[in-house]
């Protein structure tokens, strides 16, 4: 799951906020409300629900160049409702749009964030002359029908282009129960399905006009809600893996406030929200639930952020699923800790490597950490 | 040895300014409010100039292309979000209008998305208030304090527009480079406006492979156009900040007067001082140098203190200037002043420029008499005569530098420079006016009268202090008279042709107005549809206008001089234009001369059959006519329709009946119009009268405070005259004066002095203005106008400068009883 907040710089009392994060513990104000039961049908559920609160579209890729390079690259587009008043379209559109990409190349880490306002078609998500489209500006994320997959990617971050070819094998993966997913014990939920199984092919375009063959896993999430955290949430850690006999794994951790004192933030995980997925090769999922999962940070990196100052993270876990085997028991380790995106909502995100008798690649992100 | 000497001998000299609170405070209020003038003017025009060099921003984002329409219209949201889709992301839509509130006030707005300014500009923003209730209905409405001041605006109220139309309510919030406007979310104004397209796109930070490569694809109705604002409103301007400049000067001549005489009485009162050093050996270098000293921390109290008064006088100053600006130039101001460590050091050189001034002369005079008799004061009375003289022969000699220049005078700063000589030969001249004026009077008044001779008489005493007073009083009045004449004979001029040029009744400019459709209502009895495009001309930009030559307000085109070829305009021929009178003054072109016009298909030669009067319009302008625009310069928009309407008869055949303006309102909107997008010809006059007042604010208070200035000059030489004479006035209290007759004696010669003054500010007033009018004028700005010289301004300031003089003399003469008893008691210690 990403529980991505969006733009709160268009949300009442953006600078002064003490964290950018509150607009995702908002109660739920004439917006829809995400309930138990809802059947999610598609195409129709790829493109936008305005009604609720907040949304997104989110890629994350694990790539390697013809040298067997390491690349990695994430997408998203945001949608943010600012009113319940349910306009959507021209000037008075309550729908504000933000996409995030980043780019991790063999030299290090750049990224790019763009707003734009809704209603207008500089950004929006829709069916283009029959196909699916999410697009901001000249970013876009386009299928070849209606449906996401099989499809494209186009963006380009700080003059690097990126140009890929996007294939899926396997059958959406429905999170949660059947694509309700709980957030919390008081009720805060999300709609959530992801398809983990993408074949990625394309080309990255340097400014100076080298053109680089990649190919890789990707991992498509989608996810809407009204309030996705609950007041005692500050942030969440979520893993999704790719291994190597094909199978994948997503773990998240909503991190509750109520840790006893002199704790880190992320100890003591009998308090806090733990859920998952596994996916096998061919598509098919089971859920995980909170006392399936080992999770534990091992080691803490000093990350440097944007305005010279630093921050302690967890770059280092270690993760197991006892009760599915002994083989099911991993180390897991940013690639490069130097993965902090001083966007305005500010997280962290970059590719890791999972180190176990069935190791894999994926993607970490660590948010709400101040 | 030499600085324990040079120490007490300043602990000496110093020990004045302890001694006589009151002249140090006049020295140092003349330095400091002349400085402040001088500073505060300063700051604004490096600040203007700094907000030029900024005007290739847009609130805050970088604009260094515009895309604007080919012809009019301005521009498709499709049109916008294809090129953003393109990955044109430099690109954002901006949308500027011209309002008018329901009190006929002019209102400037500027609307953007800030979503869609360039990331790295989002920084420069201000977001305190807060973005979404600007985006989200009801909206919201951005004004500086300073507008929502002059508009009366508190927070929260919302803006009643001349259309019916109400802005948004009103938050007191400026953002970079939103000047005098009102700042509004684009989507927001569309909305309210009811407008559909932008005014244009800004375009920020291109390569010139991305310049290519948006050129390439832009649609053919649109044009990528550099941004050359920053160079247009530096050459625009220069005359509006060389006479801003001017009239800081004078006021720092007025306020070295002050100065001087301050700097006069210092010297004299230590006289007795200054000698009892001489003769304890203390030589005359030393005592030079004390002075020096003296004179340099003189100087850096003056400069200091004029420098942060002079700040925040610029500070008030600024929203007038802005609005100048912003109305004759299209400029934007900031609202932020930066006070530059070079202006600091300016300041401080005139300061001590202006004092060594000051004290060169006394010094001089003092060095010319010998030791003994710097103790007498009368001595004063002999000295005066041959000061007047000297003054009168420098008067001459400025007189006739100024006729040496004038025939060669061709710019700005040579005719300020004519203006400057004359109005210090002016002042020169005054003592030995005001002494024959005295003279002649005591010759005419009978030997019976003998009060009224005594107080003729007592002129004679007064006059060596209140003499600078008087120069300093004289180029004050003469500045506002010739200033006032000059802005009122250009509001009347810019009246009389308003009412000319705006001649029909309505003018609509809309987007999407069926004009055919319009023109069939039997309300219309004629109108007036005209083109036109937007290009540069010289180093300028200029105005093409296609113009309908059989329309009403053609046939009586206000012209200033016109050849044979003017029946060739009016026959529409090809090759034939009209110019507005800027072309003919700032670059020597005539009627029947040739000029050239970038045509849609190439450079064209056009002759000039004619000049037509352009009140304050900064960019030269042509009319052609309507068909001949069309065919040119295929891409020329609609420049509005103007309508008479028919009058009825009940209204007597002035003004419109509401019937009438109803049914035409109703027409309008069925042919497309918006409301808002038609303005009656009353509103235009008033609007534009407002204009006018609100761009000449600045000048008449500069005026003003000119004037204060000459005041203070006044009060401190009345205080000063009073101060010495005290023990006199005691005297003839006790040889029983009585306060009535004593009244008489001080009154009688200050009134004679000041209403010569006055009188003699009338003539050169009128000069000056005929100066600035026939010259100044013309070199600043291009165009000329009738000279008006009304009574009321003369009739103002005799007022002014009478509650001036009273104002000083109630504080003297409040001085002089509260210190008289004392001066008594010693008078009769003393006996």
């Amino acid at each position: 799951m990403r529980w991505l907040p969006l733009l709160l710089l268009l949300v009442a009392g953006a600078a002064t906020a003490d964290d950018v994060y509150d607009v995702l513990r908002r109660g739920d104000s004439g917006y829809a409300e995400v309930v138990p039961g809802k059947t999610l049908v598609f195409p129709a559920d790829h493109l936008a629900h305005p009604t609720y609160r907040i949304e997104w579209w989110y890629l994350t890729a694990n790539l390697t160049d013809e040298r067997g390079q390491n690349w990695g690259l994430h997408w998203t587009l945001f949608r943010q409702a600012l009113h319940a008043d349910g306009k959507t379209e021209g000037w008075t559109s309550n729908q504000v749009w933000m996409a995030h990409a980043a780019l991790t190349t063999p030299a290090g880490h750049r990224y790019e964030e763009r707003f734009a306002r809704g209603g207008i078609g500089q950004a929006g998500v829709a069916l283009e002359e029959g196909r699916f489209s999410a697009w901001l500006d000249d970013w876009q994320l386009q299928g070849d029908s209606a449906e996401i997959l099989p499809g494209s990617l186009h963006f380009s971050v700080d003059g690097t282009t990126v140009q890929l070819e996007l294939d899926m094998q396997t059958p959406w993966v429905l999170q949660g129960d059947r694509g309700y997913s709980r957030k919390s014990a008081q009720g805060q939920a999300s709609y959530y399905y992801s398809q983990p199984h993408i074949r990625v092919r394309g080309f990255i375009i340097e400014p100076a006009g080298e053109e680089i063959t990649v190919s890789g896993d990707g991992w498509l999430d989608r996810e809407w809600s009204s309030q996705p955290l609950a007041d005692n949430q500050p942030g969440w850690d979520w893993f999704s893996l790719h291994l190597q006999d094909g199978s994948a794994l997503m773990v998240y951790r909503l991190r509750h406030e109520n840790k006893r004192d002199g704790e880190r933030p992320n100890e003591g995980q009998h308090n806090h929200w733990l859920s998952g997925t596994w996916i096998t090769a061919d598509g098919h999922s089971r859920a995980l639930s909170a006392d399936e999962i080992e999770l534990t940070a091992l080691e803490y990196h000093r990350v440097e952020r944007a305005n010279d100052s630093a921050l302690e993270l967890p770059l280092r876990w270690s993760l197991a699923l006892p009760a599915m085997g002994d083989g099911y028991r991993w180390t897991i380790e940013a690639m490069d800790p130097h993965h902090w995106l001083a966007t305005a909502f500010p997280y962290w995100e970059g590719p890791v490597v999972a180190e176990g008798s069935n190791p894999g690649i994926g993607y970490l992100e660590l948010t709400g950490y101040q | 040895m030499v600085s324990k000497r040079l120490g007490w001998t300043l602990h000496t000299l110093l020990s004045h300014y302890r001694h006589h609170p009151l002249q140090t405070l006049f020295l140092l209020t003349g330095l400091i409010t002349g400085v402040a003038l001088w500073v505060a003017v300063q700051v604004i025009n490096t600040h203007a100039r700094s907000s030029y060099q900024q005007a290739t921003q847009l609130l805050g984002a970088q604009a260094s292309h515009w895309i604007r329409p080919a012809g009019d219209g301005g521009i498709e949201l499709e049109q916008y979000i294809e090129l953003r889709r393109a990955g044109f992301r430099q690109l954002f839509p901006v949308l500027e209008q011209q309002l008018t509130t329901s009190d006929r006030q002019p209102l400037n707005l500027i609307a953007t998305d800030l979503l869609a300014l360039p990331m790295d500009s989002v920084g420069a923003f201000n977001v305190t208030a807060n973005w979404s209730e600007l985006m989200q209905p009801p909206f919201q409405a951005w004004y500086p304090q300073s507008l929502a001041e002059t508009l009366d605006l508190q927070p929260g109220e919302q803006l009643a527009l001349a259309s019916g139309i109400r802005l948004p309510a009103a938050v007191i919030q400026t953002q970079a480079q939103q000047g005098q406007r009102v700042f509004m979310d684009i989507g927001a104004a569309m909305t309210v406006l009811g407008r559909t397209r932008f005014s244009y796109l800004a375009v920020g930070g291109l390569t010139p492979v991305e310049q290519a490569a948006l050129s390439s694809i832009l649609p053919a109705q649109l044009q990528l156009v550099a941004n050359q604002q920053s160079l247009d409103l530096s050459e625009l301007t220069q005359s509006l900040h060389s006479n801003l400049t001017a009239m800081s000067l004078l006021s720092f001549a007025v306020g070295l007067f002050i100065v001087f005489n301050a700097v006069r009485f210092s010297l004299n009162a230590r006289s007795t001082t200054l000698a009892t050093l001489q003769e304890l050996g203390v030589s005359v270098r030393l005592l030079s140098v004390a002075i020096a000293v003296e004179t340099m921390i003189l100087s850096i109290i003056g400069a200091a203190a004029g420098v942060t008064l002079g700040y925040l006088l610029g500070m008030q100053l600024l929203p007038a200037v802005a609005n100048s600006m912003q109305n004759l130039y299209g400029a934007v101001i900031d609202h932020h002043l930066l006070l530059q460590p070079l202006t600091i050091l300016k300041a401080w050189g005139i300061t001590l420029a202006g004092l060594l001034f000051a004290l060169g002369w006394p010094l001089w005079q003092r060095s010319q008499r010998a030791l003994a008799s710097q103790r007498s004061i009368s001595d004063d009375w002999l000295q005066d005569g041959k000061a007047r003289r000297m003054l009168a022969l420098g008067a001459l000699v400025l007189l006739a530098l100024a006729l040496l220049l004038y025939p060669n005078m061709d710019s700005v700063a040579e005719g300020f420079a004519l203006l400057a000589l004359l109005l210090f030969a002016a002042a020169w001249l005054l003592p030995v006016l005001l002494a024959a004026a005295l003279a002649a009077l005591q010759s005419l008044i009978p030997e019976r009268a003998w009060r009224w001779r005594w107080a003729l008489n007592d002129g004679w005493t007064q006059l060596p202090v209140l003499r600078t007073a008087l120069m300093a009083l004289l180029l004050a009045l003469t500045a506002n008279f010739g200033v006032d004449t000059l802005v009122g004979s250009f509001r009347s001029a810019l009246e009389n042709w308003l009412d000319q040029r705006i001649a029909a009744d309505i003018y609509v400019n809309s987007e999407k107005l069926k004009v055919d459709s319009v023109l069939q209502s039997p309300l219309i009895i004629d109108h007036h549809q005209r083109n036109g495009v937007d290009l540069r001309w010289g180093l300028r930009p200029a105005q093409i206008y296609g113009l309908d030559t059989r329309a009403p307000d053609s046939l009586q085109l206000p012209l200033a001089m016109h050849n044979n070829a003017l029946a060739a305009w009016y026959r529409n021929e090809a090759g034939v234009v009209l110019a507005n009178e800027q072309v003919h003054h700032m670059t020597g072109i005539d009627p029947g001369d040739k000029i050239t016009l970038t045509t849609a298909a190439g450079p064209r030669k056009f002759t000039v059959a004619g000049f037509f009067y352009d009140y304050g319009n900064p960019f030269y302008r042509f009319y052609l006519p309507y068909d001949i625009v069309a065919t040119l310069w295929p891409d020329a928009g609609n420049r509005g329709l103007a309508l008479w309407l028919e009058r009825s008869a009940q209204a007597g055949g002035a003004d419109i009946s509401s019937s009438t303006s109803t049914a035409i309102e109703q027409k309008l909107l069925q042919a497309g119009a918006q409301p808002g997008e038609w303005v009656y010809r009353d509103d235009i006059l008033q609007v534009s009268i407002e204009i006018f007042d609100r761009t000449f604010a600045i000048t008449a208070a500069m005026g003003t405070l000119t004037l204060m200035v000459a005041g203070i000059a006044l009060l401190a030489s009345l205080l000063a005259i009073h101060q010495r004479r005290l023990p006199e006035y005691a005297h003839w209290r006790a040889i029983g004066v009585r306060r009535r007759e004593w009244l008489l004696i001080i009154l009688l010669p200050l009134a004679v002095c000041v209403l010569l003054t006055w009188l003699l500010s009338l003539p050169l007033g009128t000069l000056l203005a005929w100066l600035l009018i026939h010259d100044l004028n013309v070199l600043s700005f291009g165009w000329t106008m009738p000279m008006l010289v009304q009574p009321w301004p003369a009739v103002r300031l005799a007022l002014l400068t009478a509650v001036v003089v009273a104002t000083t003399l109630i504080i003297t003469l409040l001085q002089v009883r509260y210190r008289l008893p004392a001066t008594l008691k010693q008078l009769g210690g003393d006996g």
